[in-house]
């Protein structure tokens, strides 16, 4: 029998979530197959627009750190984007001690990130627009 | 290590010969790992150095400092061991992780830059640790902590 999923993805519009199961302890022994499991994802969804949900998840090794890293540089080779949502306010510290929330976009709870999001990214297609104008004239 | 050693090793490392309270060796795999950690935690709540809300943080140093010295120190050579010891010292506890690979310096590390990989749970281990060192001759990872809740940073009040 295969182990149980780590992410279970579902699209919100223009954003994917995908959600960290419950009960999940990501640490040294099943870091890989986190990563493991969001890459395959990624690489599959050129153009993904991935909100990984912390919600469930009550704890994290700084091994998580550096998959995210990877998640992270993979879904930038798709023209994708990737932000972190539900994170409690031990990983949220962890986050800032290592300097990770510069790099990374946090949002707060599950419940307003997909709007956020949403929004985050309709701006940013306001200034790409823009840009083009302004290159054109 | 020889009884002489091991006891020559105690009163270096506690500047007295101070037995510890939890003693264990496992060989480099992070199964291995993942249990001694367990029991580690459990011995720390038995006598009171950590409480729910340091759970978290006293899991993430000892984590780190475990598979650093497994994946880093001994390289998961299944035939390099890791030790765990943990001893009181009044009122701190001193957590060494001893590995028996070739040694390493931690200011040599590179600051974990935004997008680099790695010396990210270093920088965690001494963000929450009081003191931290690392003797490389004896390859040793020495950690000490206090009766309290640690890693609170400017919001660390009673």
């Amino acid at each position: 029998m295969s182990d149980p999923s780590i992410l279970v993805f579902e699209s919100h519009g223009r954003i994917v979530e995908g959600r960290i199961q419950a009960t999940s302890v990501l640490d040294a022994m099943n870091v890989a197959r986190f990563g493991a499991e969001a890459i395959g994802f990624i690489k599959t969804h050129a153009g993904v627009n991935l909100l990984l949900d912390f919600t469930q998840v009550d704890y994290l090794s700084s091994a998580v750190l550096t998959e995210l890293l990877r998640i992270h540089e993979t879904i930038k080779t798709v023209n994708g984007s990737l932000r972190l949502c539900g994170m409690n306010p031990d990983i949220q510290k962890v986050f800032e001690i290592t300097n990770l929330n510069k790099v990374f976009t946090l949002y707060g709870s599950r419940k307003d990130a997909v709007a956020k999001y949403e929004r985050s990214l309709d701006i940013l297609a306001q200034e790409d627009a823009w840009e083009n104008i302004s290159k054109e004239s | 290590m020889n009884q002489n050693a091991r006891e020559q090793e105690a009163a270096t490392v506690g500047g007295a010969t101070v037995k510890p309270f939890f003693d264990k060796k496992f060989s480099s795999s992070l199964d291995a790992m993942g249990q001694v950690l367990h029991e580690a935690l459990q011995a720390l709540v038995d006598r009171d150095w950590i409480e729910q809300g340091s759970m978290f943080y006293a899991r993430l140093c000892l984590e780190e400092a475990l598979v650093n010295a497994v994946t880093h120190g001994n390289a998961c050579d299944p035939s390099r061991a890791v030790r765990l010891t943990m001893t009181e010292e009044n009122d701190a506890c001193l957590i060494c992780v001893y590995d028996e690979g070739p040694g390493f310096a931690p200011e040599t590390l590179p600051a974990p830059e935004d997008s680099g990989m790695g010396g990210r749970g270093v920088v965690l281990i001494q963000h929450c640790m009081e003191e931290v060192r690392y003797n490389s001759a004896a390859r040793r990872l020495e950690m000490k902590m206090r009766r309290k809740p640690f890693c609170m940073g400017e919001n660390d009040h009673e």
